[in-house]
């Protein structure tokens, strides 16, 4: 599988999260729940990465089923503004779904509700501008 | 510009001698087209070679001077095709020895990374709100007090999916935000460009 190819992608929004070394409000982040997260590696946050992350994230409360999925495994994020996509690992529990259930982020006509996938700061720049936040994607498994 | 020619357009700058340019002249590109390729071909996992994060300890004429991190030392050139971020689109001219940053761009064959964008001291933070008071945020970052300050004429509101309005009324205590800022070097301060907040 890759990019746009699989058979059940998610939609939704993703953002950026810092972790490793980092400065500034990041400088306490760490190496994630996975301990291996960097903010210069493709890497991401999955909401559904084990038991405890799930309990945390609670995506089910926005109404998004999504997978078990846990260290190291790879998604094919896909913007749904440039067409860029990028490989991904998971390296941390996130983003928090459930206390941002019903948001909505919309680039032209393509919107998306939920955020249901954070990136480190170099894979989110590999597709679109850090100071954009939110954006939403095609998550590929 | 497509993204190759840009890229091709940053290299030959570096290469040709171009990069030093006057200060204010710098930033002129928007930051979209450097996200126009259609894939990333990177191990996922792997560290980004065309990527770079650190804070600026010196600057020489249009070369920023970078100590990663994780203590690795970064040479990232400004171009007349580099995007340049701080608080909003700005200039070369506001990036001062101190600041963080995040650059994405193109490796030279010397090991300098010609930028395409650079991010300076951007934070992206998951925050509840605290207290607010006259032109402040107090906000509880994952355990760590974090003071957001408004900018008049910067600092803006996105309520779900409406457009960003500078009306920071609907924003409350005790809800979730997102605060998309720039840093204050060395305090717990951050200058707030876009709070995205629930409705």
């Amino acid at each position: 599988m890759g990019c746009s190819n699989s058979g059940a992608p998610a939609y939704g929004e993703m953002s950026w999260f810092c972790c490793g070394a980092a400065w500034g409000p990041c400088g306490s982040a760490g190496g994630g729940a996975c301990g291996t997260c960097n903010s210069s590696s493709h890497q991401c946050a999955w909401p559904n990465a084990s038991d405890a992350c799930f309990n945390i994230t609670r995506p089910d409360q926005c109404g998004e089923g999504l997978a078990r999925r846990t260290c190291g495994h790879v998604f094919y994020v896909t913007s749904r503004c440039s067409g860029s996509c990028v490989s991904v690992s998971i390296a941390d529990c996130g983003p928090d779904t459930n206390s941002f259930c019903g948001e909505r982020t919309c680039c032209g006509s393509a919107c998306a509700s939920n955020r249901l996938i954070d990136l480190t700061p170099s894979a989110y720049s590999a597709i679109a501008s850090l100071s954009t936040g939110l954006s939403p994607v095609r998550i590929d498994s | 510009m497509p993204s190759t020619d840009r890229r091709r357009f940053l290299t030959s700058a570096v290469l040709g001698g171009s990069a030093v340019a006057g200060a204010t002249a710098l930033g002129s590109l928007a930051p979209e087209t450097a996200f126009a390729a259609p894939r990333i071909d990177l191990e996922p996992g792997a560290r980004d070679p065309n990527f770079a994060e650190g804070r600026i300890t010196a600057i020489s004429g249009s070369l920023l001077k970078v100590s990663g991190s994780d203590k690795a030392l970064h040479r990232i050139y400004v171009t007349h095709g580099t995007s340049i971020w701080k608080l909003r689109p700005t200039t070369f001219d506001e990036i001062k020895v101190g600041d963080g940053l995040y650059a994405r761009g193109v490796k030279m064959p010397d090991g300098a990374l010609a930028a395409d964008a650079v991010w300076v001291n951007i934070v992206n933070l998951d925050a509840a709100i605290t207290a607010i008071d006259s032109g402040r945020l107090h906000l509880d970052h994952h355990g760590n007090k974090v003071v957001g300050h408004v900018v008049n004429g910067t600092t803006a509101a996105v309520y779900n999916h409406t457009p960003a309005i500078s009306d920071l009324s609907g924003l409350q205590v005790g809800k979730h935000v997102k605060v998309i800022g720039a840093w204050r070097p060395d305090t717990n301060e951050v200058d707030i460009a876009t709070v995205y907040a629930g409705i």
